[in-house]
């Protein structure tokens, strides 16, 4: 399971070292994350910049030479980027919420211009960022050389598996691994629940593992459809915290007061299911001991995350631990904490050699961790023109990001309930913005069509960010809004200080409907990369066509065939619109362009059926 | 244990492989030629891809031994030493791609398309990497440098 009290820990002490980033005298604590996010070293004509970041197709490795480059004043290849080694980088948390833009680009130009005695240069200066530099492994990625975890191969190392039960929660009960032990070359360890083997092959392990019996207390696994239900009677309500990233809890005015005199109550409901991450490449890891000092190799974006966890499962110091992340291919959240390399080096523990764990898509459906499922609630009342005088939005279990509504409401609460976890769930691209983007963004469109007004105007009649307006307005421009005689449907929203707006077109298809047309405005400050940022944009607004659509994670999902992702011919054409506002601090992009996807579609959906699509996915 | 000779990417090539071995496990482990990529298991993810005889297979679902004195090639092995096959060329120039790891399985499928239809519509593009996931979501990027891999290769 996941250790929330140490993952907690460790982000709340990366908060604490982002509180302290804009002090003028740098503390040097001894905490995870916060040290100093970069090193920059110099060897004759070339650099070589050290950062804990991770580049996980996300582009962070160009961003970061780009960024060195520009004060530099040197060519982008003369900068070699070192990520994600524990023993070389500096430990600046994780790969995750969007934070290399934001943090890390500012913190390598300070640096470098720290030692240049200078400061970082201007926006209308720049020769190097606001540039698409191509992606600095573009060369490696087509002609296969890039090396992801599972492509490594060391001498002399073990092959292991896990045996895993039938159901998530069962415990083992008794072992028979005699048959098994007597095969030359075969390591088994059993400790508590952990039952594994390590042959020369992956072949001779599963041959080894066929041999043992291992029985379970059988545990079912929980109900998904009775959650609701029980999450509406043990919710623990939100108490106000603002030193943490996402506070669970954000009001203004007095939302419960507003709704008891108001006029006009619509209260509506809605649900997100669990979704799995399943990145291409499922995890793997090798784990070598030498003596009392441990070495793994693996594809993680929090490498000191990863360190801590190891060390403490295994109960050694973190000082013993030393970690090197390669390229994950395929993150989206899902790979911040340690297993398969505690597997691999419990395995190597016992065998006295190097082992390699490699995950199937199976293991990586039920024994990594999901995007958590979330059920929102929302109700408001309104003036007889339309205006709402009062929000309470509550989300129960997906969690607090993207609360904070991009509307000026007199009166509003938005809350996130804490639910016990009937599953290994965890972070994910933009967590529970997508859940709370998707409730408030459907209850927006429902009041405005309850009002028989646009749902462009009635949105606009609410913003007063006038970044959000132009995204909304330069949308409905390019979009011919309201798209005459077409089913469309919109959803606008300011995800970590990116303002966006997404436009979807639907028609009928056979029983159901298809998404025909997607158009994207965004303004995420000054645009660094704008080729790269464009990518990002559309992956995220193609895997947020997943989620709005057709995923739907169960503990019974073991297969790529039973698990529908977004392919070629589910794409609609899709277009992107950048607004760069070079004035502007660059805003991270990597999580926000997923998160309007399902509403939008869905307030399509509404367009064209009169139906309102409150439970995803929406082609279920 | 069943030894088998086949050719891969121009090289004969003799080694052992237990029964049910796959070609993607033999092209991995025993050739140590990691650019075709295990994702699914079953052959519904593409990453595997690999060319038999010119043609595009699942190498995850293809016994090694359905390769015997067959010829192989994989993304290490579509291009000569140092160069770029057109369709890479492309991949790069449309940064068709990111994290990376479906590439080398959507390459030599794209390869494989132009080989037989040089002037393929995108219905067709899309059609022939219908089995290839990028969870990535670098689709539209994909389709864009296949069409541009085929109008420099009718340049050439």
């Amino acid at each position: 399971m996941i250790d929330e009290s140490l993952t907690r820990e460790y982000k709340r002490r990366e908060f604490l070292q982002l509180l302290h980033a804009g002090a003028a005298v740098s503390l040097a604590l001894p905490l995870h994350g916060a040290q100093t996010p970069v090193r920059l070293l110099r060897s004759g004509d070339t650099y070589e910049l050290r950062t804990g970041k991770i580049d996980m197709g996300q582009g962070a490795r160009t961003l970061l030479a780009q960024a060195a480059a520009e004060e530099l004043g040197v060519p982008v290849s003369a900068i070699q980027v070192i990520m994600a080694d524990t023993a070389l980088v500096p430990d600046d948390g994780g790969t995750w919420a969007s934070l290399t833009t934001p943090q890390t680009v500012p913190a390598v130009r300070q640096e470098i211009a720290r030692q240049q005695g200078s400061t970082p240069r201007q926006p209308p200066e720049w020769r190097v960022l606001g540039q698409s530099t191509p992606n600095v492994l573009g060369r490696a990625i087509v002609t296969g050389a890039q090396v992801y975890a599972g492509d490594l191969r060391h001498e002399n190392t073990l092959a292991g598996i896990v045996l895993r039960p039938s159901s998530l929660n069962a415990r083992l009960t008794s072992v028979d691994a005699a048959a098994a032990r007597k095969l030359p070359g075969v390591t088994v360890v059993h400790d508590n629940d952990f039952l594994a083997v390590a042959a020369a092959t992956p072949h001779e392990a599963r041959r080894a593992a066929r041999l043992i019996r291992a029985e379970w207390t059988p545990a079912p696994d929980p109900p998904i459809s009775e959650l609701a239900a029980e999450w509406r009677k043990t919710a623990v309500a939100p108490v106000e915290n603002n030193q943490t990233r996402y506070p669970p809890l954000v009001r203004k005015g007095d939302a419960a007061a507003a709704l008891a005199a108001g006029e006009r109550l619509l209260k509506t409901e809605y649900w997100l299911p669990f979704i799995a991450h399943a990145p291409l490449e499922t995890r793997a890891a090798i784990a070598e001991w030498n003596e009392d000092r441990l070495t793994v190799h693996s594809g993680k974006q929090a490498p000191f995350l990863v360190r801590a966890e190891i060390a403490k499962a295994l109960g050694i110091a973190e000082t013993q631990v030393h970690v090197l992340s390669s390229m994950p291919g395929g993150g989206f959240g899902g790979k911040q904490h340690a297993d398969v390399e505690i597997e691999a080096a419990r395995l190597a523990r016992s065998a006295g050699r190097p082992v390699r764990v490699h995950w199937s898509r199976e293991e990586e459906f039920r024994w990594s961790y999901v995007r958590p499922a979330g059920l929102m609630e929302i109700e408001t009342a309104a003036r007889a023109d339309g205006r709402i005088t009062a929000w309470r939005h509550r989300n129960y279990n997906a969690g607090s990001p993207g609360l904070p509504p991009p509307y000026d409401f007199p009166n509003q609460s938005s809350e996130f309930w804490r639910t016990p976890a009937p599953f290994r769930q965890g972070s994910y691209r933009a967590l529970a913005s997508t859940a709370n983007n998707f409730a408030r963004e459907s209850h927006i469109d429902e009041r405005a069509a309850g009002f028989h007004q646009d749902p462009l105007h009635y949105r606009l009649a609410h913003i007063t960010d006038e970044r959000l307006r132009a995204v909304l307005l330069r949308g409905a421009g390019l979009f011919r809004w309201p798209g005459p005689g077409k089913a469309c449907g919109l959803a606008c929203t300011i995800e970590k200080d990116g303002r966006l707006a997404i436009f979807a077109e639907t028609a009928p298809a056979g029983k159901g409907f298809r998404v025909t047309r997607l158009l994207m405005v965004a303004d995420f400050g000054a645009a660094l990369n704008p080729t790269n940022l464009k990518n990002q944009m559309m992956g995220g607004m193609i895997q947020g066509l997943g989620g709005a659509l057709f995923e739907e994670w169960t503990p019974a999902t073991r297969s790529l065939r039973a698990y529908r992702l977004p392919r070629f011919s589910d794409v609609p054409p899709i277009e992107l619109e950048l607004i760069d506002r070079r004035e502007i601090p660059a805003a991270g992009a990597g999580e926000a362009p997923i998160v309007l996807v399902a509403p939008a579609i869905a307030n399509a959906f509404f367009a064209l059926t009169g139906e309102r699509g409150r439970s995803l996915p929406l082609n279920r | 244990m069943a030894v088998i000779e086949l050719t891969v990417n121009g090289r004969k090539q003799r080694t052992d492989a237990p029964p049910g071995l796959m070609l993607l496990d033999l092209l991995r482990d025993s050739l140590g030629l990691t650019g075709a990529k295990p994702g699914c298991g079953e052959g519904a993810c593409g990453a595997c891809t690999v060319l038999l005889d010119g043609r595009p297979v699942k190498s995850c679902i293809t016994p090694a031994a359905s390769a015997r004195g067959k010829t192989v090639v994989t993304i290490e092995g579509l291009a000569p030493e140092g160069g770029l096959h057109p369709v890479q060329q492309a991949f790069l120039e449309t940064e068709a791609y990111q994290c990376g790891y479906c590439t080398p399985g959507m390459i030599l499928a794209a390869a494989a398309l132009l080989d037989r239809t040089p002037r393929p519509a995108d219905a067709a593009i899309r059609q022939a990497l219908e089995g290839h996931i990028c969870r990535c979501g670098s689709y539209p990027r994909i389709v864009e440098a296949v069409r541009l891999a085929a109008r420099e290769a009718r340049r050439d």
